[in-house]
């Protein structure tokens, strides 16, 4: 980092500011739409037989909402603003990266009127129709080309590991989304996939479990390995581990897909392979945790007192429970158990609440104070409210899912002495209904830290506004 | 195994499937080779490096 110190750098981070308010404005109406579906299945008078609000067509909404609005801004910010940080450069094309952040609002534009009309492809995480995943594609690789290319013209040697991650995650998600929104189009708002039967199956798993893999845990890995180490103040515990954490995610996770597939048409072997890898990536999963806790050697005494340090350390402690949740739900004995059950809706948020959210809001925090030149967040304070209320949200409705999962899978499997099934599938239903009300109730906790969240940000951005601005009018008379 | 059997996809599978491991192979010795210790932690502080003000150009 030579010229970093010796030649101030001017920076391009207004669209990083931007990426990060807009992530937090999506992070409220993304879980807002979830609490809405979620009270839907509890009570579904919430249909109010309109099909633009039903369950089937805002379940995609949120899920994009909160995957690819909130995620990928945040994803888009931090890597905008850790490749120019690292590399002691600005961007290599400003106007490309506005290209990029109103271009990937159009995209969140365009799914918020077309999947309530009920324009949907069916695939699961790949919903868009084909215009709209044309576009995302050219958007996608503005946003690629902007971040390799500000890499290659970094000051710096050596090229710092969370920008590895993006990288990886760049051309990673290009190729699978890419492959998996292949289509025949037969008009503007409907297509059908060019795969078919059990290969379809596969290769939307295949993108699935690598949308996962690549952009839910290896850009928020990147993400970690920038956040933690500064907000700490500390130097990454190992960073031969980092590497390490990064090669094994990237030769590992592209095989795991399969394991979404136990018991269907696909030949055994490659469910039983999937198995196998998933739990081969216990180790590199853990070691990353541990080396992202362990970062904290010497300096566990501020977490009582930084707030932002602990959403970047629960995160950590939920990434390394999803990572071993994970593998175990894909071993076979268990999967018969646990899929096509609420288990596998706890799984996911347990690893999006708790993981990503969390890991995205330290980051979002911590670059707020940085991109507005504050020492403090408008309320400290609010800061801990929200951490508390993320966590004991994703607590609640992660723990509502286990039990409401584990006894869909155990109602459906019990037969009676005569051979003949002991429930019919509407008990089953019935008795998922506290647990349904209990999830609600967990999503909405998290929801109203969100909105805490923006209103800190927002009051935040205002007051350092206003003080720049008082500050520049005696410089200007 | 039957060896006859296997189609251009399978070797294909078989190819990638031993790039993959002999490469994770080749990151692990190259990672945990005592020699390379200290070229890698050497890193370690680099996010802690670029504590410079944030310069975008504005006045303040």
């Amino acid at each position: 980092m030579e010229a970093t110190q010796a030649t101030p750098v001017k920076y391009d981070m207004k669209v990083v500011r931007w990426f990060t308010i807009m992530a937090a404005v999506y992070a409220v109406v993304g879980t807002l739409i979830g609490v809405y579906v979620a009270s839907e299945l509890a009570w579904p008078f919430l249909n109010f037989d309109t099909e633009y609000i039903t369950f089937g067509r805002l379940r995609p909404l949120h899920t994009n909402a909160v995957i690819f609005a909130f995620g990928g801004c945040v994803l888009m910010g931090t890597g905008f603003y850790m490749v120019q940080r690292t590399g002691a450069t600005k961007l290599w094309s400003n106007g490309l990266a506005w290209f990029t952040f109103w271009g990937w609002n159009l995209i969140i534009v365009l799914a918020v009127v077309t999947l309530p009309l009920g324009m949907t492809t069916g695939k699961e995480y790949a919903e868009l129709e084909w215009p709209i995943d044309i576009l995302i594609a050219v958007v996608w690789l503005a946003f690629g080309l902007n971040h390799i290319m500000t890499v290659a013209i970094r000051k710096t040697s050596h090229i710092y590991v969370s920008n590895w991650f993006t990288m990886g995650m760049i051309v990673m998600i290009t190729y699978l989304h890419v492959v998996n929104s292949m289509a025949i189009p037969v008009s503007l708002t409907n297509s059908f996939s060019i795969y078919s039967g059990v290969q379809d199956a596969m290769i939307q798993w295949w993108w699935g479990h690598n949308a996962v893999g690549f952009y839910l845990t290896g850009g928020f890995l990147g993400i970690m390995y920038y956040f933690v180490p500064k907000q700490a103040g500390r130097p990454v515990f190992s960073y031969r581990l980092s590497v390490l954490h990064f090669w094994a995610l990237t030769f590992g996770y592209v095989w795991l897909g399969a394991h979404h597939l136990q018991y269907t048409a696909l030949p055994d072997w490659t469910g039983s392979l999937g198995a196998a890898i998933s739990l081969a990536m216990i180790i590199p999963s853990w070691g990353g945790a541990m080396n992202g806790m362990m970062t904290l050697s010497g300096a566990w005494d501020r977490l009582r007192t930084d707030y932002i340090l602990r959403f970047l350390v629960v995160s950590l402690a939920f990434y390394a429970m999803s990572t071993f949740e994970g593998p175990v739900m894909s071993i076979k004995t268990v999967n018969a158990l646990s899929h096509y059950t609420d288990w596998t809706v706890g799984h996911v948020h347990s690893g999006a609440l708790g993981w990503m959210a969390m890991v995205a809001f330290g980051a979002m925090y911590h670059m707020i104070k940085k991109l507005y030149g504050v020492e403090k967040m408008y309320s400290e304070g609010l800061v801990n409210v929200h951490f508390w209320l993320a966590t004991i949200g994703t607590v609640v409705y992660v723990v509502a899912m286990w039990v409401s999962g584990i006894m869909q899978g155990l109602m459906w499997r019990d037969y009676d002495e005569y051979g003949t099934l002991t429930y019919t599938f509407v008990e089953s239903v019935a008795a998922m209904h506290p647990y349904y009300a209990m999830r609600a109730v967990g999503g909405a906790i998290f929801n109203l830290g969100a909105w805490i969240a923006l209103y800190n940000i927002v009051m935040t951005v205002r007051t350092a506004n206003a003080v720049r601005g008082a500050n520049a009018v005696p410089a200007n008379a | 195994m039957d060896v006859e059997a296997m189609t251009t996809n399978d070797w294909l599978g078989v190819f990638f499937a031993l790039v993959a491991a002999i490469g994770m192979v080749a990151v692990y010795v190259m990672v945990f080779r005592p020699s390379n210790k200290e070229k890698f932690e050497a890193q370690r502080s680099m996010a802690l490096d670029d504590e410079d003000p944030m310069n975008m150009g504005e006045k303040r």
